[in-house]
């Protein structure tokens, strides 16, 4: 297939509405998890640890900014109203990623649960590698730019959790448990983390995305193996929502309202 | 006898600091240097661990993808910030047993106070912009006298958060410019915050000394761990600030403020210092609402700082 | 509850490959793994490094403040380029005069230049 550019992506509106699909998944699932990462800043258990995850939580921002980038020179709308004005049905992240650190939030009463948070964490990084992975193959050549550009720092993160999951698994006892619950709690939650929403068939026929499929096997495979080393169950995986399909929780609707505050006083002011 | 050793050792100590040199962890140095090190760095170490918190109210909410990138750098620099004077703090209470543990845990009960400014309320964007370019700039002028500090470790340290802070007034300075230049609405946000902030930022120099130094100061001072007092550092940061704050427009809300045209000294309003008092006693708009965050979320993970103690090292 | 305690490391970077490695400061860590991981975002966010070592302080030796202080070495003019800068003047002569096989008395003993 030949490569494209946004321009010649954009005269084709199937495919322009695939990759927009894919976008919106990729954007505001790092979105929503920096959101999430940014709630610890200051609270993490460890000094140390507090500014590394910090990193993350920013690099998770600095993602989400360059696929809404490319949304808005697909002619989606402004990247800032992209990612502070569109209601909770029109967002794409999947539920994981939405639901709390915890009971409370970061202002009021945080019980925040570290082992949750990093397994979750882990989830997250593993399936947006392999979807840019999986981008390496797209004809569109800024989507597999930006997955280049993209997958050094998600690497990153994908090892810092897992230093902190191969120190858990290492205890027995609390840690150990901790960690398993977070596991099997994740489970509950993870179905819609690896759907594609109603796009799949497009991102294969148009070639932005060429083998859903084996994005999805080779996430299930390196879970499976992680897991087996660091002698945990494999969780069963549910799916109480489908965030691609714009189905969401509470928590969504209430971060949303809350991250939004300041730029919805005014969205044409500069700030 | 071991008293003329040790008379000799202090004399000799002395020397150096009088020489310029600088001390290191493990160099000898009299118990009054290292507790009044570790009673200054502990405490500007929590500070830096507190005062990440108003700022970070804002962090999930800034209003832009650019914002919000930014000051979540700042407010992280704020943490790293902390680390860096928690290890060196942890260093010097070495040979009393004592380390970060004990540092909290003093933050927690009361026993280690912190800076006024940050137990101050944070209600708008605004704020955030303040304590970016003035409390910030308040903080550079204090640190910038102890980059000359005879204790060397305290000073490296210093030097990596000087060259930090650079950044952070700019990211503080750009915010408050954009309000300024903004709406009707954004730049009565920013006299607000100004308005909220101005007798905090006074208080953070500390009382002025009226020709009477402390006993505490005069042996910092001594031991070449501070070199300016109190009032020297508020009349800089005048010097620094107030025609900036008035060049955007801002009512500074102390209508006696004035520059000395002969002595060039600033006449200004004093704050109420009981009222400081109270506030760094932990009874200020904010103190409790952020100790009981940092010390519920400090207290809960417990069992990760277990998980990486030497406690496991064992078994 | 027994009060924590925790391992140091030492961080040690290098900046560009024909460098040494510099130490920049520690971090609390429980392996060498977790304290390279923790050095990275604690002292690298904004400069970069082409290598990172980790060491546990226990196994750093260094001197005390008096043995710092003995070591002050003479000045030693002979060990250095500084004692031989007159060579450069000589060369310079030799250029313009070079010497011949009969005469090899282009110079004095002492280093100065005779015309």
């Amino acid at each position: 297939m030949v490569p494209w550019s946004i321009e010649e992506l954009k005269r084709e509106s199937g495919a322009r509405a695939a990759a927009g699909e894919l976008l919106f998944q990729l954007a505001d699932d790092d979105f929503i998890m920096g959101y999430r990462d940014q709630e610890w800043l200051g609270l993490a258990p460890h000094i140390e640890e507090d500014v590394a995850f910090g990193s993350i939580g920013q690099e998770e921002i600095g993602h989400a900014a360059l696929y809404y980038r490319l949304l808005e020179e697909l002619g989606f709308g402004r990247a800032d109203d992209l990612a502070s004005l569109r209601p909770a049905e029109e967002r794409r992240n999947a539920v994981l990623l939405e639901q709390p650190n915890g009971t409370g939030d970061y202002l009021d009463n945080p019980h925040f649960d570290w082992a949750w948070t990093i397994v979750r964490h882990y989830c997250h990084d593993l399936w947006e590698i392999a979807r840019l992975e999986g981008l390496r193959g797209s004809r569109v050549t800024p989507m597999r730019e930006a997955a280049e550009k993209i997958l050094g720092e998600k690497r990153y993160h994908r090892a810092h959790q897992e230093l902190w999951m191969r120190t858990m698994a290492s205890r027995n006892g609390e840690s150990r448990e901790r960690l398993a619950s977070a596991v099997a709690h994740v489970g509950e939650w993870a179905g819609d983390l690896t759907e594609w929403g109603p796009a799949r068939k497009d991102l294969i026929e148009w070639g932005i995305l060429p083998d859903p499929d084996g994005v999805k096997a080779q996430f299930r495979h390196q879970l499976e193996a992680f897991l087996t080393v660091l002698d945990v169950s494999v969780p069963t995986i549910r799916m109480p929502f489908n965030g691609r399909e714009g189905q969401h929780t509470k928590a969504l609707t209430k971060a949303l309202e809350h991250l939004s505050e300041v730029y919805r006083l005014d969205p044409l002011a500069q700030w | 006898m071991v008293e003329e050793q040790f008379t000799d050792q202090e004399a000799y100590f002395l020397e150096r600091v009088d020489r310029g040199d600088r001390i290191e962890a493990e160099d000898w140095m009299p118990e009054d240097y290292r507790q009044q090190l570790v009673r200054l760095i502990a405490m500007h170490a929590v500070s830096e661990i507190m005062g990440a918190l108003p700022e970070k109210e804002w962090v999930p909410r800034a209003p832009t993808l650019y914002r919000r990138l930014a000051i979540t750098a700042k407010v992280q620099d704020e943490v790293g910030h902390g680390q860096l004077l928690i290890r060196v703090a942890e260093d010097l209470m070495r040979p009393w047993d004592k380390n970060r543990e004990d540092i909290m845990e003093d933050l927690f009960t009361g026993r280690l106070k912190y800076h006024n400014v940050f137990h101050m309320a944070t209600p708008t964007w605004a704020d955030a912009g303040i304590i970016g370019w003035l409390v910030d700039g308040a903080a550079v002028i204090t640190q910038g006298m102890s980059l000359s500090c005879s204790y060397a470790p305290y000073a490296r340290a210093l030097q990596r958060i000087v060259e930090e802070e650079g950044f952070h007034i700019q990211h503080g300075e750009s915010i408050c410019m954009a309000l300024a230049e903004g709406t009707p609405m954004q730049r009565a946000m920013l006299q607000d915050a100004l308005n909220r902030w101005w007798p905090a930022l006074l208080m953070f120099f500390g009382p002025p000394e009226k020709s009477q130094l402390s006993t505490h100061q005069l042996r910092n001072i001594r031991y070449r761990i501070r070199s300016k007092t109190n009032e020297e550092l508020r009349q800089r940061f005048f010097t620094k600030y107030v025609h900036r704050i008035w060049s955007l427009g801002l009512t500074i809300p102390d209508p006696t403020l004035r520059q000395d045209p002969v002595t060039k000294e600033w006449i200004y309003q004093q704050p109420d210092w009981n009222e400081f008092r109270e506030i760094v006693n932990n009874h200020g708009p904010r103190s409790e609402a952020r100790l009981g965050l940092r010390s519920t979320t400090y207290q809960e993970g417990e069992w990760v700082r277990r998980l990486i103690s030497t406690a496991h090292r064992a078994g | 509850m027994e009060r924590l305690d925790f391992d140091v490391y030492e961080v040690f970077a290098q900046s560009d490959p024909l460098k040494p490695h510099v130490h920049v400061f520690n971090v609390l860590a429980s392996t060498p793994d977790m304290a390279l991981a923790l050095a990275e975002e604690n002292f690298f966010r904004r400069e970069g490094f082409v290598n990172l070592w980790v060491v546990r302080r226990d196994a750093i030796h260094q001197l005390g403040y008096q043995d710092r202080e003995g070591f002050r070495k003479s000045e030693k003019t002979y060990r250095t380029t500084e004692d031989y800068k007159y060579l450069r003047d000589k060369w310079r002569h030799y250029r313009e005069h070079p010497m011949s096989a009969e005469d090899r008395t282009g110079g004095t003993r002492d280093g100065s230049v005779v015309d």
